[in-house]
């Protein structure tokens, strides 16, 4: 060996779950003080290689040598303990106790007594967070934060510690660029002390931003790794997607260059010209100081803004999920006061919400029972479920958004993540919306069925549907809608056409330091 | 269609083995099945008179009780909620149909549809303190379960209340269609019911999808707090015929009876594989579940098994088989 001894060394990794080969002989390497990259489609066994390393799944051939040393973890704890840490792609934090109990849990410190000091908890969590620069309170519930908050604790959560490995499983997908810094800094920092970090992502700049090398998994196989100085985004994206398919993934490369070519856009302009599918004119409620909005059918609209800003409320709110205290609320032109979710998917309403385990998914049901879910009142003929019909939406749904499983009977939690919100998605297809509201709606989805969701989506748009898209990808909003409104504290501060926008720069700036 | 050109024979198989997936729900309570098989073959070679037609029907009969109620909680336990006051309702709901044929009209039929009726009344009270109010329902049908027995202790003054009916007996206890006693077809009716409605209809994807994650199910528009609620009513329901079943075999509604009987109950449906954590369970597994609570009660009679052993071995099996399941 030339080099330093690697800090890990995964040789012939099979892994199968049933008749699912997840892994075909997978060998992967890291080195002290690199960020090695692993990219790959849906499916294609990154988290899977990841959870052989940290024990969590049991390997059926290879070895794993860690710090040169043959080992077989049984357990997170035991790779925990050589000093593995894991960020996972599906958070791990218990939503009922505090972040400073969650960053402590199984590590309290504890006086001479075996008792659990509460209070020195919150204050040595809360005073390492402010080191580290994480802007979260130690003292807050994690159920009751953001979605991007709760990554960047789990984030926190595995920093903490000796560690000499660090594992990140897709820990961006709900970050904006602004909190996104925050995890390149902590990065950049633990890697100066030697640290190896392996990094799975599906946000193709980022690999360029901080990695040095990157591997690339296609259906179980390693089909590259490579110093990520000698290779360009476009051979990136065609070893990931396969030979012959780079056509798939024209909106990711669009994204990843922030490029806004026009054959992408959504080029329906009369829309302006029909009254609009959904309006709130002044809402108040507890997370909304006066919203004034409007979505014309046809028309798709982006909320630009930083976390905590009010936009998935907005969504929720246009979803009966929470009530207009002052203001309203109309819907096709009549006021509405949807006070649960059932009258608002009756009207014709459709949620992609940012949390795919809490709020999208039954994981322990099927694929065919959970596309049912919404659609169940048409579903039902005479009290009985009509099966036929509901399979035969999950076969469609299933093709059209390139879902891997082994069929519409597999159950969620056997799907990888973004296979999961692909289901998500696809709950929505049949019959199409009137008004469909996207929160996140591409986080974890690789970059071939990037292209598919946005196609789908202006299709929808095409036939009338209005839409309303969260992203934290500005450029992803800059490609996808016709007209963007920045959202900051509860309250739309501009609203402009998305051609008038010159540059992300520009649409950066408005969401970070919003008018007046 | 793409299924035209599907051979028919491949068609068919493929409907036969979906309609057995629906039954199992895909969770294959084979390990207590065998579990089963093994008590059986156990007994009845410890035992000449295990395995006779009489005896069988004994057990289907002393099973009836359980089994009846442990359909109703099966839909209460996959929608992720208890109800430990079944055997209350049972009480309650046999005393005052007992009271109601004494004090106003000796019909059957009015008198059966009081019992019910107060099974149900009482199955809402619970559901809408669990959903309106969020009390566990724990909590609520701990309460409940001193409540109702308490109520029906006071109207009837600690008493057993005869009942003298002969159609009320016979189409409860005594008749029989066709060989079959009366009680193993109303458990049969039971299970069918409960097999229908929640493998079948709509009101059944309701109940995983409310148990299986009732933040998911909201955002889908599914009105999860009726669905809970019409699983406790459902039980009540359950609970009432089982009363009226009951009441009918002694001649007279017994407020002092079924202690602790929403034991075998919750110990039927775990067994057959549902989930404690909501989301997940069969009928067939319930059944399956309260023919193994029927067979360990009836055989360890048999064998000569002394009353205090009885209970301690029924509560090492129990804990056995749902440790046989897990590992299959
Ligand atoms: N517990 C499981 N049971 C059965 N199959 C599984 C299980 N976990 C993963 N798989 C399958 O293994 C394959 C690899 O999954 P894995 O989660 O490693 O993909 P991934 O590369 O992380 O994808 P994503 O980008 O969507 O997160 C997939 O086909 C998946 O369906
Ligand atoms: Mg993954």
């Amino acid at each position: 060996m030339t080099t330093a001894q690697p800090l890990v060394d995964l040789r012939d990794i099979t892994v199968s779950f049933g008749a699912v080969k997840a892994l075909r002989g997978v060998s992967f390497d890291l080195r002290p003080g690199e960020v090695h990259a692993l990219l790959g489609q849906n499916g294609a066994g990154k988290s899977t290689l990841i959870k052989v390393l940290s024990g969590v799944n049991q390997r059926d051939g290879g070895t794993v040598l860690v710090h040169g040393k043959e080992t077989n973890f049984k357990s997170a704890q035991d790779s925990r303990d050589s000093g593995i840490a894991m960020v996972y792609q599906d958070l791990s934090l218990v939503p009922s106790m505090s972040v400073a109990s969650n960053l402590f849990l199984g590590r309290e410190p504890h006086g001479g007594t075996k008792l659990v000091r509460n209070r020195s908890i919150v204050h040595a969590a809360q005073k390492y967070l402010t080191e580290q620069g994480f802007p979260i309170k130690a003292s807050a519930r994690v159920g009751a934060l953001p979605f991007a908050y709760r990554q960047l604790t789990e984030i926190a959560k595995a920093l903490m510690g000796d560690i000499r490995i660090l594992v990140l499983d897709e820990p961006t997908s709900a970050l904006s660029a602004g909190e996104e810094e925050i995890l390149f800094k902590t990065v950049a920092d633990v890697t100066k002390r030697g640290v190896g970090v392996i990094y799975v992502t599906h946000r193709l700049h980022e690999v360029f931003r901080i990695s040095d090398r990157v591997s690339v998994l296609r259906d179980g196989l390693n089909v590259g790794t490579h110093n990520t100085s000698d290779i360009t985004m476009e051979k990136l994206v065609s070893e990931i997607v396969g030979p012959g398919h780079e056509r798939m993934a024209q909106a990711t490369l669009s994204v990843e260059e922030g490029d806004r070519r026009s054959a992408f856009r959504n080029e329906s302009s009369e829309s302006s010209t029909h009254a609009p599918v959904i309006e709130l004119r002044g809402v108040k409620n507890a997370r909304l100081n006066g919203v004034d909005l409007k979505v014309r059918p046809g028309e798709i609209l982006g909320l630009a803004g930083m976390v905590g800003s009010g936009r998935t409320e907005i969504l929720e709110t246009m979803f009966g999920l929470r009530r207009a205290d002052e203001g309203e609320v109309l819907f096709e032109g009549k006021p509405v006061r949807w006070g649960s979710p059932n009258k608002a998917i009756a009207a014709g309403v459709a949620l992609v919400p940012e949390d795919r385990h809490e709020q999208g998914l039954v994981l322990a049901d099927t694929i065919a029972a959970n596309i049912a879910m919404p659609r169940l009142p048409q579903l039902t003929r005479a009290g009985a479920f009509t099966k036929g019909e509901a399979n035969r939406r999950a076969k469609k749904a299933v093709s059209d958004l390139n879902v891997r499983a082994p069929g519409i009977h597999t159950k969620l939690q056997n799907l990888s993540g973004g296979n999961q919100q692909k289901v998500v998605f696809g709950k929505w297809l049949t019959p199409e919306p009137k008004l469909l509201l996207l929160d996140e709606p591409s986080v974890g989805v690789d970059v071939g069925a990037r292209d598919e969701i946005y196609g789908i989506i202006r299709g929808f748009a095409r036939n009338g549907c209005a839409v309303v898209v969260v992203s934290s990808e500005l450029v992803e909003l800059t490609l996808l809608c016709d007209t963007l409104a920045v959202i900051h504290d509860g309250r739309v501060t501009t609203c402009v056409h998305t051609s008038e926008v010159e540059g992300e720069e520009r649409l950066h700036h408005l969401v970070q330091e919003p008018a007046r | 269609m793409s299924t035209a050109t599907t051979p028919a024979p491949a068609a068919a198989a493929e409907s036969r083995r979906n309609v057995a997936r629906d039954l199992f729900s895909s969770d294959r309570p084979y390990g207590v099945l065998l579990a089963l098989i093994a008590l059986v073959v156990f007994f009845s070679i410890k035992s000449d008179v295990f395995f006779t037609s009489a005896n069988l029907q004994n057990i289907g009969r002393q099973t009836t009780l359980v089994t009846i109620m442990a359909v109703g909680m099966t839909f209460v336990i996959i929608a992720a909620e208890i109800d430990l006051s079944v055997a209350s309702i049972l009480k309650l709901s046999c005393v005052s149909a007992a009271l109601f044929m004494n004090d106003f009209s000796n019909n059957w039929f009015l008198g059966a549809m009081v019992g019910i009726a107060v099974g149900a009344f009482i199955g809402l009270v619970n559901g809408l303190l669990t959903t309106k109010l969020g009390i566990p329902s724990f909590l609520v049908t701990l309460g409940m379960l001193g409540v109702a027995k308490g109520i029906a202790f006071v109207i009837t003054d600690t008493a057993p209340v005869l009942v003298d009916s002969r159609p009320f007996w016979a189409v409860f206890y005594e008749g029989s269609i066709a060989g079959i006693p009366v009680p193993i077809l109303w458990t049969i009716v039971a299970l069918i019911i409960g097999g229908v409605l929640l493998h079948f209809s709509t009101f059944g994807r309701k109940v995983y999808a409310t148990g299986g994650n009732a933040t998911a199910a909201r955002y889908s528009g599914i009105n999860t707090d009726r669905t809970k609620i019409l699983c406790f009513v459902f039980t009540g329901v359950l609970a009432g015929l089982a009363s009226l079943i009951f009441t009918a075999q002694g001649h007279a509604a017994r407020p002092d009876f079924a202690d602790g009987l929403e034991l075998d109950v919750i110990a039927a449906v775990i067994l057959g594989g549902t989930s404690l954590f909501g989301g997940r369970g069969s009928i067939i597994g319930t059944l399956i579940g309260s023919l193994i609570i029927g067979v360990l009660n009836n055989g360890l009679v048999l064998i000569g098994v002394s009353s205090s052993w009885q209970i301690a071995v029924k509560g090492f099996i129990i804990i056995l088989a749902v440790a046989l399941s897990k590992r299959s």
